[in-house]
Order: C-alpha cells, then sequence, then structure tokens
C-alpha cells in the first residue's frame, strides 16, 4: 500500500474528526450538567453555518474575501448559534426539566425540524424572508436561497489554497479546522477550570443540588454550557463552509448524529472525550471508506458504517472509550 | 411548577354575578351576531355578506352562542328550582368557560381566515368585529364564573334504549360530519368547522354529558365499537363512486394502523422508537418484492395471504434484532439506537440496486408497477357496484384497510387488558421494580418490538399495493417522526387518542394545501409546544396523565388514583 495514500486518508479523517469533536462538544457540556442529549444540537451547527454567511453578506456587498472577515463573520456565526441555544433552552427545554425523559426527546426533534423548515423558509430572496421583514422592500442586500445550498464565501488564504508535503495534500481549510479544535479546547480547558463560572460548571455537573445550596445559580449555568455547546457548534459551522464550499440546510441532521456518536464514543459527560471521540470516529469513517474492500466498502456504504459504530457503542459502550462516568439511562 | 393566577377563588366568589352579566351580554351578541354581514367579499368562506341570512358559518357561530346562553340560563334559573340531588347533574359554570373559549376561538379564526383570504384586516365587516367583541365579553365573563367541582350525571342509571339510540345518534351524526367536512373545499371553513366540532366536544365533556355517556355506554361497550365500525363502513358509500375523498381516507387509515403499532411499543411499553417507519417499509418492500413487479429481482409471486405474512414475519425479525438491546440500552440511547437502525435500513434499500451491493429493492428508483390486490376474484384495481352504489379503487382498499385497523385495535386493547399489557406498564413505570417483580423485563420487551413490527409489516404490504410502487425515500426519519407526533399529539397508549392523532396529522395537510410550503415548520413547533403545555395528549390515559403531573393533587384525587411516586399522606384523624 501506498504510505502517501494512507497518510492522505489520515489527515482527512483528523480534519472530519475535528469537525465532528467541535461539534460533540456541545453534546457532553450539556448532559454533563442536566443529563440531557440536546438532540437539535446539530441544528445550531447548521443555523452558525448560515449565520456566518448572513454576516458576510450584510457586512460585504463588496465582496470582501480579506483574511479579517474570518474573524468577523466568527462573531456573527457565535452570535447567531448562542442565541438560539438560549432561545432552545429558555423556551422549549427549562419548562421539562421535571419532565419523564420521553418529553425533552420529543420537544428536541420537534426544535430540530422547526429550526431547519425556519431556514429553509425564511432564509433566501423570497418575498417573506427575513431581511425583508426587517428592511421593507428597499432591501440593501439578498441572502441566497438556502433551498439552493448556497455558496459559502470563499476567504483569501483559507479557502481552496493547499499544499503538499511528501505526497500527502494539506488544504488550508483542514488546517484551519484542526487548529480551531485545538484553539477551542485549549480555551475550554482554561474556561472550566480556571474561571469562577468554569468551577461552577463543574460544581453543578457533580451535585447541582449541592452547587445551588452554595450560592451557585445553576439555571445561569445551564444557560452558560448550552451558550459554550452553540459556540463551538458555530465555529464548527464555519469550519465546515470552507471545507466543502457549499452549506444546505439539512445538513445538522447527519452531522449531528455523528457527533452525537463521538460525544458517546468519548464517554458523554467528558470534554476530553468528545474531543477524543470526533477524531476517532472521523478516523473511523475516513478508514472505512478507503480501505473496506468490495461492494461494502465506499462512500455509498460509509454513513450505514458509521450508523453501525454508533450502535455498537451505545450497546456495548455506552460509558465510552475514556469511561469518564456510568451511565445509566433509565 | 406553579402558574400564577389572574381570577382567584376569591375574585371569583366576590364578582361572580358581574361575570355572569357580562357572559349573557356576550352570548346575547353571539346569537345576534351571525345575522350581520362579517366580510366585505363572497369570497372569503363561505358568502357571509347578506344582513339577516347567516351562511353556514355563521349558524356554527351562532350554535355555540345559544349553547352559551343555555349554559347561563340553566345555571341561574334551572338549578335553584331543581330537587338537592339533581342539582349537581350538570357543571353548567364549567360548560360555559369551555363554550365561551371556544367561540373565541372560533370567532378569531373565522376573522384571520377572512382577513388572509381577501388580503386584510379591512376586508372584515362590522358583524364580525361584533362577533368578535362578543366572544372576548363571553369569554372574560365566564372566567368569573364559579367553576362546579364535578357533574354527577356520570352516576345516575339510565334505560339501555336511551343509550343506544343515542350512541346511534352520535354515530350517524358524525358519519354526516366527516363526509361534509371532507367536502369542503376552503380551508378557512375547513378550520372553523373544526374548532366548532373542538368547542361542542369539550363543551359536552364538560358539562357532564361525558361522564354519563363513557359510564353508560361502559354497559354498550361492543353496542359501541359495532356502530363506530358501521359507521366506518358506511362512509365509501356517502361518496358516489368518488376517489379523491376516499384516497384521503386510505391514507389515514394506513398512517393509523402503523401509529396504532407504535403505541404498543411507545404508549404501552414505554419504548421510544425513532425508526419504526423502517417496519413498514420492511413490510412494503417484501411485498414489492414478492408482487410480480416486473422490477422485482425475485420472480417468486406467492398469494397476498402468504405475502402478507412474509411481510409481518419479516419486519417482526428486525424488530427483534431492532429490540435486542433493549437489553443494554433503555431510554435516550434506546431512542438514538433505533433511530441508528431506521437510517441504516433506508440507507441500505437504497444501496441493494445491483452496484453498490446485491440487487434486490433496485436502488433509490425503488419497485414501480406493483400490480393491484386480487383476492379470491376480487379485484382490487376495479371499481364495483355494491348496493347500487359505485365503489371505486380507494374504496377498495379501505375495507381492507379497516379490516386491518379492527384486527389491530383487537389485539391492541387484548394485550393492554392482559397480562403482557400489566407487565408492559409495570415496566414503563419501574424497570427495576418490575424485574423484581418477576416480570420477565426483556422478553416483554422483545415481544412488545416484535408485535409492533408485525402490524407495521402487515400494513407495509397493503401500502405496497395501495401505493403502487415503493421507494426507499418513503421512509425516512421525518416519517418516523410523524408517526411518533399521531401517538404523542392523540395520547400516548389509547387507541381513539391515536386514531384521532393520526387523522388530524393527515387530514390537515390535504385540507390545507395553501399551507403546504409551512407544514413541517408548524409540525415542529406543534411537537414543542404539545410537550410543553399537554404532553399526555389530546386524548389522554388517566394513568399517562398523572405521570405527567405527578406533583399535581388536585388532578390525582380527581381521577381517585394516587400520581406514581407522590408518598400517600394520611390525614392526621385516620391513623
Amino acid at each position: 500500500m501506498d504510505p502517501a495514500y494512507f497518510f492522505q486518508q489520515l489527515v482527512n479523517g483528523l480534519t472530519l474528526g475535528s469537525l465532528f469533536a467541535l461539534i460533540a462538544v456541545g453534546y457532553t457540556v450539556v448532559y454533563g450538567i442536566i443529563q440531557l442529549i440536546n438532540f437539535a444540537h446539530g441544528e445550531i451547527f447548521m443555523v452558525g453555518a448560515f449565520g456566518a454567511l448572513g454576516t458576510w453578506i450584510i457586512l460585504g456587498r463588496a465582496e470582501i474575501t480579506a483574511w479579517w472577515m474570518l474573524p468577523v463573520m466568527l462573531v456573527g456565526a457565535v452570535g447567531v448559534s448562542v442565541l438560539t441555544a438560549l432561545l432552545m433552552e429558555r423556551f422549549a427545554y427549562r419548562p421539562l426539566r421535571r419532565a419523564p425523559r420521553l418529553a425533552p426527546l420529543i420537544t428536541a426533534i420537534g426544535i430540530s425540524v422547526f429550526l431547519q423548515e425556519f431556514v429553509r423558509l425564511f432564509y433566501g430572496p423570497i418575498p417573506n424572508g427575513l431581511q425583508r421583514l426587517v428592511f421593507g422592500d428597499d432591501i440593501p442586500f439578498e441572502f441566497p436561497d438556502a433551498k439552493a445550498a448556497p455558496r459559502f464565501p470563499s476567504i483569501e488564504g483559507v479557502s481552496g489554497g493547499s499544499f503538499v508535503i511528501g505526497g500527502v495534500t494539506l488544504q488550508y481549510a483542514a488546517i484551519f479546522t484542526v487548529v480551531a479544535l485545538v484553539l477551542c479546547w485549549i480555551g475550554l480547558y482554561f474556561f472550566v477550570n480556571r474561571t469562577r463560572v468554569g468551577r461552577a460548571m463543574q460544581a453543578t455537573a457533580q451535585d447541582p443540588d449541592t452547587a445551588r445550596l452554595m450560592g451557585i445559580d445553576v439555571d445561569r449555568i445551564i444557560m452558560v454550557a448550552f451558550a459554550v455547546g452553540a459556540a463551538l457548534a458555530a465555529v464548527a459551522g464555519i469550519a465546515h463552509g470552507l471545507q466543502y464550499t457549499n452549506i444546505e440546510f439539512r445538513m445538522g441532521f447527519l452531522a449531528g448524529l455523528k457527533a452525537f456518536t463521538a460525544a458517546v464514543l468519548g464517554g458523554i459527560g467528558n470534554i476530553n472525550g468528545a474531543v477524543v471521540g470526533g477524531l476517532v470516529l472521523g478516523l473511523v469513517e475516513v478508514m472505512a471508506t478507503a480501505f473496506i474492500p468490495g461492494t461494502f466498502g465506499g462512500s455509498a456504504w460509509k454513513d450505514v458504517w458509521a450508523f453501525a459504530l454508533l450502535i455498537l457503542v451505545l450497546v456495548f459502550r455506552p460509558q465510552g472509550l475514556l469511561g469518564a462516568r456510568v451511565v445509566d439511562r433509565a | 411548577m406553579r402558574r400564577p393566577q389572574i381570577v382567584t377563588d376569591e375574585r371569583r366568589r366576590r364578582h361572580g354575578g358581574t361575570g355572569w352579566l357580562v357572559a349573557l351580554v356576550g352570548a346575547v351578541v353571539l346569537v345576534g351576531a351571525p345575522y350581520l354581514p362579517w366580510a366585505y367579499g363572497d369570497e372569503a368562506m363561505d358568502d357571509m355578506t347578506y344582513l339577516g341570512g347567516p351562511s353556514p358559518t355563521q349558524f356554527l357561530g351562532l350554535a355555540l352562542g345559544a349553547a352559551l346562553l343555555v349554559c347561563l340560563l340553566a345555571a341561574r334559573f334551572l338549578v335553584p328550582r331543581l330537587p338537592a340531588a339533581r342539582r349537581r347533574w350538570f357543571a353548567w359554570h364549567t360548560g360555559a368557560s369551555a363554550v365561551a373559549t371556544g367561540a373565541l376561538a372560533f370567532q378569531a379564526v373565522v376573522v384571520v381566515a377572512v382577513a388572509l383570504e381577501l388580503g386584510g384586516l379591512v376586508n372584515v365587516e362590522y358583524g364580525g368585529w361584533i362577533a368578535l367583541a362578543g366572544a372576548l365579553l363571553a369569554f372574560a365573563g365566564t372566567r368569573l364564573l364559579v367553576p362546579e367541582r364535578t357533574a354527577t350525571l356520570g352516576r345516575v342509571h339510565s334505560p339501555g334504549w336511551l343509550v343506544i339510540v343515542v350512541i346511534a345518534v352520535v354515530m350517524l351524526g358524525s358519519l354526516l360530519l366527516i363526509a361534509h367536512a371532507l367536502d369542503e373545499d376552503d380551508p378557512g371553513v375547513f378550520i372553523a368547522l373544526l374548532v366548532f366540532v373542538g368547542a361542542a366536544v369539550v363543551l359536552v365533556l364538560r358539562v357532564g354529558l361525558g361522564g354519563w355517556f363513557s359510564s353508560q355506554t361502559a354497559r354498550f361497550r361492543p353496542v359501541l365499537v359495532m356502530a363506530a365500525f358501521l359507521v366506518a363502513f358506511a362512509f365509501p358509500f356517502t361518496q358516489d363512486g368518488s376517489n379523491a375523498n376516499m384516497s384521503i381516507a386510505t391514507q389515514v387509515l394506513i398512517f393509523a394502523a402503523t401509529a396504532l403499532g407504535l403505541n404498543i411499543v411507545v404508549g404501552l411499553a414505554g419504548l421510544l422508537d425513532l425508526g419504526y417507519i423502517a417496519f413498514l417499509g420492511a413490510g412494503a418492500f417484501v411485498a414489492a418484492i414478492l408482487s410480480g413487479s416486473a422490477f422485482s429481482a425475485v420472480g417468486w409471486n406467492p398469494p397476498f395471504i402468504v405475502t402478507v405474512l412474509i411481510s409481518g414475519v419479516v419486519a417482526s425479525v428486525l424488530g427483534l434484532i431492532i429490540g435486542s438491546p433493549t437489553l443494554r440500552v433503555s431510554g435516550d440511547y434506546l431512542a438514538i439506537v433505533t433511530l441508528a437502525f431506521g437510517e441504516i435500513f433506508r440507507l441500505v434499500m437504497i444501496n441493494l440496486d445491483g452496484n453498490d451491493g446485491p440487487d434486490l429493492t433496485n436502488g433509490s428508483n425503488g419497485i414501480p408497477n406493483i400490480p393491484d390486490l386480487n383476492l379470491l376474484g376480487f379485484d382490487f384495481g376495479e371499481p364495483h357496484v355494491i348496493l347500487g352504489v359505485e365503489i371505486p379503487r380507494f374504496a377498495n382498499y379501505y375495507f381492507l384497510l379497516l379490516v386491518l385497523i379492527g384486527l389491530v385495535i383487537v389485539v391492541f386493547a387484548n394485550l393492554n387488558r392482559s397480562r403482557i399489557g400489566r407487565g408492559w406498564v409495570a415496566i414503563r413505570e419501574d424497570e427495576k421494580a418490575a424485574e423484581a417483580m418477576g416480570v420477565n423485563v426483556f422478553g416483554l420487551k422483545l415481544f412488545a418490538f416484535a408485535g409492533g413490527a408485525f402490524l407495521a409489516g402487515v400494513a407495509g404490504a397493503v401500502k405496497a399495493h395501495h401505493d403502487i410502487s415503493v421507494t426507499p425515500d418513503q421512509y425516512v426519519f421525518l416519517e418516523s417522526a410523524f408517526l411518533l407526533a399521531a401517538v404523542v399529539l392523540g395520547g400516548m397508549g389509547t387507541i381513539l387518542g391515536v386514531l384521532v392523532g393520526a387523522t388530524l396529522l393527515r387530514l390537515m395537510p390535504e385540507k390545507l394545501r395553501f399551507f403546504d410550503e409551512y407544514r413541517l415548520l408548524a409540525f415542529g413547533l406543534l411537537l414543542v409546544v404539545m410537550m410543553r403545555f399537554r404532553p399526555e395528549g389530546l386524548i389522554a390515559s388517566r394513568r399517562r396523565q398523572l405521570e405527567f403531573h405527578e406533583d399535581d393533587e388536585e388532578l390525582a384525587a380527581h381521577t381517585g388514583e394516587t400520581p406514581p411516586g407522590a408518598g400517600r399522606v394520611e390525614p392526621e384523624g385516620a391513623r
């Protein structure tokens, strides 16, 4: 076997895995605190990507492609994602905190469908598009139609470009994704371990009732958890847009499901686990696509193998690879 | 969680008289307003432009007003004259509140529909505004009435003939209503009619007749069920050989049969299955492959009875496979495992196209040209004439599906009342306790999956012939979500609830075509709102209602059961 081919797959796997990891952190952080599987988290990732595109269009009427647009878009994406997540927490999940387990899960499906449809219907040049609601007929800019998988803006120095080392192609967008994951991971580590809010999060995760007695505002901590997850999902949304050039309103479902697999794989509730799980899942998916021979290999079956892995992990190792906490999901 | 109360009992006692008067004025306005024009254009709803000549929709508004008037007058003038034993037969104030709420919703729908259909609120004429104001008055006034605790009519014993006559009248009325509603093309009128029916049903239940009906018909349950089926069988004869409504009706029945199967898994055993559509798909694909279609990869074409059984068995084997992880996972994880299975099913069906895998399902194009059923020489594809009425193609399938759904209901009801059903309830409420009590937890869970899957497989076999073609993209996750929504909307664990939920979810999109674009948006919102405000569904089983409202002691006292998990607090003197 050609080693360059293997290393190329390794790089592709790590890139894909970084994307999964960024989303997976959102599942894990929320689960760690209120034992809720926020099934609609994949849609936050999707909303983030569309938020970034929207920011670019609003600010970039002259089609700006300079590098400094990237942080601006990041702010826009994070803002939209975090706002969506907070609204979702406040109006859909919080009232159900003491309800039977079935209720939040069904709510999550509802939110998921709602957000997808919301973007599909109201994001675009259609008469009732969001921008027309705000600006009336005299719109200064026009969103591309979300139904037609709009192109993500290309940013100079990040989109498209690549260099080759020893036969392995490294795309700038892929490097951006991996670097973003590393930075987010480091940032999250300091946030959780070195700040008051982070330590309050840890305390709440260990024992919400005692944390409340110690003067921690548990409701606020839960909102922080949702916001942190949403911010990372927004970063993932941008990374996805840069890498695959087109974004789609349906992309949150599959990405969310795979990121959830990653979170469980690493041990749900464990932030490091989510990162490790994401990377492992990305590697497995890419390697399976590349190396499973015969008719059952190839991209037609890759989602089947990802789902099969999800089932196997949930059934045989629900505590995950790092096994941070024993999960009893009754 | 306690909600802030604007109208307290104290205020009610003080201002009850004023409230009655305000509500009375509102009711009189509601009765009078239909004689005024409601809209400027005759295209809105069913022509409400005349002075002195109410349209059918306006008559519905009048009926609500009249019902409110009856409730209010009866509460003030009839009740004090009755002997003490009969004073609490009816809950007139509770009924008045319910019907006033319904009237408000009705008038709001009318105003919005006129505005939408004619383009703007300016098209609502003064009568429409007066009616809305009357409804607002009635609504506000009835909030101040002191509601009766319970209606005691349910304890009154009535002669058998009366009960049977009432059953017959109710059934006949619902047949006419369904036939009429399905013929209604105007979306505004259709929704107004739905709201009216909802208001009428709630009024009847609240005022005390519901208690009477359920306690009296309990004696005549077989009569009730037979009457319901007779009505369902009579439905095609009201359609004059037209296929249009029958096609909707068959879709509703297929959906309802599948949802009932899911209800066994979710409603009875409490196992959330998000991949249930895969069983319907498995049944449909098996039937399609064995149908003798030119696109089928298998030449064998057995009689339909055999095909149905094979479909059911294949689906239930899949059910066993999907159910087997329940030994180790439960709750949210189980839901996601089933979701993953459902997606794997769809992807495999797409991939078995002879290119990415063995050829079995013709890939994403699916299997078209499935021949119509032919049972014992009865060709389902041809129209037949029965009793002088032409029975078109879809009506043939309708009868078959009705038999199927009857079968599902019999299975469901018997399982629910059996040792197995009680085992499921025990597992749902506390798995560990159930196991300790000797319930075969794993076996019963597997049985729930296999049984539910069998029913869906059988429904899928009929669906394949009904739809003529089977493709993998009919069996996406969203369809599973729809099935789940039917169960949740109607009421988990109840037969009637799921039938109502399935009917609403399949009928609404057909009738509200203009709404098509926003259908899924509304669907997502509906799930969230239902879970927030009425998680037990429209027609709740008592036990479920208690599970979802554990801390609501009033409800527990009302239904005479103790909420699970709530500690029994004995009064001091009882010890």
